[in-house]
């Protein structure tokens, strides 16, 4: 408990109530916090991936509409699912494109 | 097997895709941008804590620190001998609270590949994310038969987009056909439109 209060003096504020601290058991902390590396697999899959494939998706409305948020508030929808089934090679030719 | 291939293909790529867009945001918004990949060869390993926890893991990198919080509930479960796992609600008020910091994505990809039980805990957690953040925006891919689950769990949050192949030449095919009607009087507009609602949808599904 000590450890952590002398700690805190040491921290600075970034919002109203929360310190960080430059804790040196960092990557201690980090693997508690979950042992799965999920970036590993995203570089995975970009070096799959062939460039100008399912750019649309970034034009559409629902898209753009989700990453920019909706002032008024009461259409605002801050999740977006985008779903589709395996199909007889049709998924294939979209990607394809 | 082929076609499971083909769809991890299509909604990985689509993920991977806005990672990479959100991420190019970041050079010139202050934002931050989480991913999460479910597979089913690792289901037993993702479960709900693990995956909120990699989350939260991913902006305690950007951040250059560790909340005093997180750094106190760390020492307390040393304590206990052999240390404790973190529970749900710790890594759900945790991750509530670190993305209420700044603007935040989180996409999370192929959730159809997470298990069932999974899921519905998962989606709970990221609606109440929404609620104490709401500043937070999140991404989703999976296959169509999860969108109720989806849509319900996030209570009216979420919007749904189908990701299928190129429909125009559907669409064409189809005005083209409905112009040719030789008994237009029993077609309205209602039946209209949902034909060209629904069989572009069938061909993209079939």
């Amino acid at each position: 408990m000590s450890r952590a209060f002398t700690e805190n003096i040491n921290s600075f504020n970034v919002s109203n109530n929360i310190f960080l601290t430059p804790a040196d058991d960092e990557s201690k902390i980090l693997a508690w916090l979950s042992p799965l590396e999920p970036q590993v697999r995203h570089q995975d899959i970009c070096d799959q991936r062939v460039n100008g494939i399912g750019g649309w998706l970034l034009e559409t409305k629902e898209f753009r509409s989700w990453y920019k948020g909706d002032e008024n508030g009461e259409t605002d929808h801050a999740a977006l699912f985008c779903y589709g089934n395996p199909g007889v090679g049709k998924s294939y030719i979209w990607y394809e494109r | 097997m082929r076609n499971k291939e083909r769809l991890s293909l299509t909604v990985h790529h689509g993920s991977s895709l806005v990672v990479d867009y959100l991420g190019d945001q970041t050079v010139e918004q202050e934002m931050a941008v989480t991913c999460f990949y479910y597979d089913f060869a690792s289901r037993r390993d993702q479960s709900p804590t693990n995956m909120l926890g990699s989350l939260l893991k991913q902006l305690l990198s950007g951040l250059g620190g560790i909340p005093g919080e997180i750094a106190l509930k760390f020492q307390g479960q040393k304590k206990v001998i052999g240390g404790r796992r973190l529970h749900l609600p710790d890594v759900v008020k945790m991750l509530a609270d670190v993305s209420s910091l700044q603007r935040t994505f989180i996409c999370v990809d192929a959730l159809d590949e997470c298990a069932p039980k999974h899921r519905v805990e998962v989606l709970d957690a990221l609606g109440e994310i929404l609620l104490k953040s709401p500043n937070t925006r999140i991404f989703m891919t999976g296959r169509s038969h999860i969108r109720g689950v989806v849509e319900r769990g996030l209570g009216g949050r979420a919007t749904s987009v189908l990701i299928k192949p190129r429909d125009d030449n559907i669409v064409t095919y189809l005005r083209t056909r409905l112009r040719q009607d030789t008994t237009p009087e029993v077609m309205d507009s209602g039946l209209e439109n949902d034909i060209m609602k629904s069989v572009p949808e069938e061909i993209s599904e079939s």
